[in-house]
């Protein structure tokens, strides 16, 4: 099919919901200063586990965030993505009044869904029997009301699209509404992710011996895996003109990004079709690989993640590869909001100037090879003029966003 | 609502009309396996089968069911790799085997796959739930079976098995998800992201959603709670002719919109509206309606009043209810209003043009609608 023709979008509004903080202020300050944010797990049972740590989001109370949706209603998931987009709408300036009006829509991403909701009804299954299922909690299982919640909470008309490719999803959902808004489908889209923490991804991961005790630790020689977590980000996209005629504040401007898929296995994700979603990627946004200043990891702090991340960014920058970060070493693996939560951090190093931090790395992997920078400890000063945001996922799901710096 | 308000609210259409080509279709639904099955279940008006396949010591909801017969998985999908796979995988890959082997050469690698569902497979994720609670370990799961878990296994999977190298999407749409996916994979196609695309819905029978659907209320007392599976093979319409691809049925439109509950017949005749308008093609010009929410307590309701509402009045001559065969597939729904048309338009095979709307409503508050024809003149 014919290119259509496009028009520049940009990144106007900011909203996360994580153990790091509400608010993308609060998110950005504590990934900044290199602050672990994961704890010990209180949302279930621990007993029995070995591994109970995890990036829970503690003192979130829907009700203090949401003004229109019940939140009794919705499940935890939903909840997330519904405080997070009316935040970055908050953070947007656009009246929400306009907003309502305009031909607007959101698209959100996610692994589990309503795992928290599932499990609730697992838990009165195991007690009493299916039949003794609640009604209202039957009704909140669906992962298509996460997107949902979100048009319902800030009453927009668009599309609700919920995309559920896994750990990519975020990126996969900032695709697609980039290219509704550089289409003229739509004129503003919230566009993130949501997950909540459950016990079956929990104890999945434990028995994949990929879940870390007690630190994540990516790009570290002494790494042990994955923290599994949760929340909810969303991000305000539009087009350059209205922004700038509206006077917002522009973050960054969406670029490109691409999407492809293994197609080798379900678990063990391939360096060459990553680096050619890289490549693909560049190609989309209309940039080299000399032109990226950095590289917003998966990261997600297991040794084959780390060393399939490297070995395709190597087949793409050679041995100049950019300063490449996970911030999962503070907030854990989000799962379907990680890579929403990388494109938030890429928009913020794009507006203040710096780069993410790794936390706690102490020693980098030497297997790794040389020039692998994972800015490690806290937030380094910079001026990046473009980054990429890498996604990847079960099923070989790749996807990858390209953001730059509106001078 | 009158045309003319419909007309009012339609969005401005930005881009022309860029047609999709149906070039193949697998169904695998409790009428049987094939699209010929369930264009025969339909125009018999014959109910699919009833039996569904329950684990020892499971109970089922005291209402009708529907189930697919027999998914002659080792004869489809071959013997290697299938012990650990659950059913809604094997639908999906039943019913893509069954659309590639009706075409004469197989997909190349920059094909993709858009698979709609709504939870993914939800006995595999809740019976694993459950192990953690039952076992005398919480963490004593079956490593093997937890990418069951993942809402993207069966998308993978099909991948994999082959060899599909391109955009690899699974949505959550429920009610929505085949309009979802068919609107996804347009934009794909636009952007290159892959040169064709399996559009797929998958939904399984099993005793967790079974109770869901009975304690919900949503589903009307005499609905049967169903299963199934169906896939389309898309692709531009101008790839598929000048390649020289027989097409089944043009995908012309498939818009979506959102509103509260109160709103929800007249955002969907309204999707109705737009997306007949961005066909180009008069309401007095449809000729079939392939309807989704037969079953749905209130939504069945609003959804006739909608599809009238946006035809000016009177339902179309044809009408389909594809439920009243499959039962209750939720996700897989979409897709197989689609392929219940597809199947009757084969069979009637009377060369006369057609033009169909489908429409989907969800209890949530999405709204969609996909336009298909049949026969429209090349050129």
């Amino acid at each position: 099919m014919p290119e259509p023709e496009t028009r520049r979008v940009v990144v106007t509004g900011l909203g996360a919901v994580s153990s790091a903080g509400i608010g993308a202020a609060e998110f950005t300050a504590a990934i900044r200063a290199g602050r672990r944010t994961t704890s010990p797990i209180t949302s279930f049972d621990t007993t029995g586990f070995p591994h109970v740590h995890a990036g829970e989001v503690h003192d979130f109370e829907p009700a203090e965030w949401l003004r229109r949706i019940e939140p009794t209603q919705w499940g935890r998931s939903s909840q997330f993505a519904a405080s997070a987009a009316r935040l970055a709408v908050a953070d947007s300036g656009l009246p929400e009044s306009e907003l309502a009006r305009a031909r607007a829509g959101s698209v959100m991403g996610t692994t589990s869904g309503e795992s928290a909701v599932i499990e609730e009804l697992v838990g009165q299954w195991s007690a009493d029997g299916l039949k003794s299922l609640g009604t209202d909690r039957v009704g909140a299982v669906p992962a298509g009301r996460i997107a949902a919640a979100v048009n319902s909470e800030l009453r927009l008309s668009g599309e609700a699209l919920t995309l559920a490719t896994a750990c990519s999803a975020s990126n996969y959902a900032l695709g697609y509404a980039y290219d509704m808004v550089a289409g003229g489908d739509a004129d503003y889209m919230l566009a993130g992710g949501a997950d909540s923490v459950n016990r079956w991804a929990h104890a999945g991961f434990y028995r994949l011996g990929a879940l870390a005790e007690e630190v994540c630790r990516p790009f570290d020689a002494h790494r042990s895996g994955i923290l599994t977590a949760e929340g909810g980000v969303a991000l305000l996209l539009e087009p350059y003109d209205r922004a700038v005629a509206r006077g917002a504040r522009i973050y960054a401007e969406v670029l490109g990004y691409s999407v492809n898929c293994d197609a080798e296995h379900m678990v063990h994700p391939d360096p060459t079709s990553i680096a050619a979603c890289i490549r693909a990627a560049h190609r989309s946004a209309g940039v080299t690989p000399e032109q990226i200043d950095y590289i917003c990891a998966h990261g997600t702090g297991t040794r084959t993640n780390d060393a399939t991340e490297v070995a395709a960014a190597r087949e793409v920058f050679g041995d100049r590869i950019p300063p490449i970060s996970s911030i999962k070493s503070m907030i854990g693996h989000t799962m379907g909001a990680a890579s929403g939560f990388g494109a938030l951090i890429c928009c913020q190093a794009l507006h203040e100037g710096f780069l993410p931090p790794t936390a706690g790395v102490e020693e980098i992997d030497p297997a790794l090879g040389a020039g692998v920078d994972p800015v490690p400890g806290t937030a380094r000063p910079a001026r990046p003029q473009v980054v990429q945001n890498h996604g990847f996922a079960f099923g070989g799901n790749n996807a990858i966003t390209v953001f730059g710096r509106v001078a | 609502m009158s045309t003319a308000a419909v007309e009012a609210l339609q969005a401005p259409v930005t881009h022309a009309v860029e047609p999709l080509a149906i070039t193949a279709v697998g169904a695998a639904t409790p009428a049987g396996l094939g699209l010929e099955a369930l264009g025969r279940a339909l125009a018999a008006g014959r109910p699919g089968h009833a039996e569904p396949s329950v684990q020892e010591g499971e109970s089922l909801p005291p209402r009708p069911i529907r189930a697919v017969p027999d998914l002659r998985v080792t004869e489809l999908i071959g013997r290697k790799g299938n012990r650990h796979l659950d059913r809604t995988t094997r639908l999906g890959l039943v019913s893509c085997r069954l659309a590639l082997d009706s075409l004469p050469v197989p997909v190349g690698s920059r094909t993709g796959v858009v698979l709609g569902t709504s939870t993914g497979s939800i006995r595999s994720s809740s019976e694993y739930s459950l192990e953690t609670l039952h076992q005398e370990r919480p963490y004593l799961v079956n490593p093997s079976l937890f990418p069951n878990t993942v809402m993207n296994c069966a998308a993978g999977q099909i991948a994999i098995r082959h060899g599909l190298k391109g955009v690899n999407a699974t949505l959550a749409g429920g009610h929505l998800a085949g309009v979802q996916a068919l609107r996804y994979a347009r934009n794909a196609l636009r952007h290159g992201h892959a040169d064709r695309l399996l559009v797929s819905g998958v939904e399984e029978f099993c005793a967790q959603s079974a109770w869901g659907w009975h304690q919900s209320g949503a589903l009307s007392p005499d609905a049967a709670v169903g299963e199934g599976a169906a896939l389309l093979v898309v692709e531009a319409e101008d790839a598929a002719r000048s390649a020289g691809r027989r097409v089944l049925a043009r995908v012309l439109a498939c818009e979506t919109g959102y509103a509260d509950r109160g709103g929800l017949a007249r955002a969907l005749a309204s999707v109705i509206g737009s997306a007949l308008g961005r066909s180009g093609k008069d309401p007095a010009e449809v000729t079939a309606v392939s309807l989704g929410a037969t079953g749905l307590v209130g939504l069945d309701r609003i959804e006739v009043r909608a599809v009238r509402s946006a035809l000016g009045g009177a339902l179309p001559d044809q009408v389909v209810r594809v439920k009243e065969t499959v039962g209750e597939c939720f996700s897989a729904g979409g897709v197989l209003q689609i392929a219940g048309l597809l199947g009757l338009w084969q069979l009637e095979n009377t060369g006369a043009a057609r033009t169909a709307v489908v429409p989907a409503v969800s209890r949530d508050g999405q709204v969609g609608c996909v336009v298909l024809d049949l026969n429209a003149p090349v050129g």
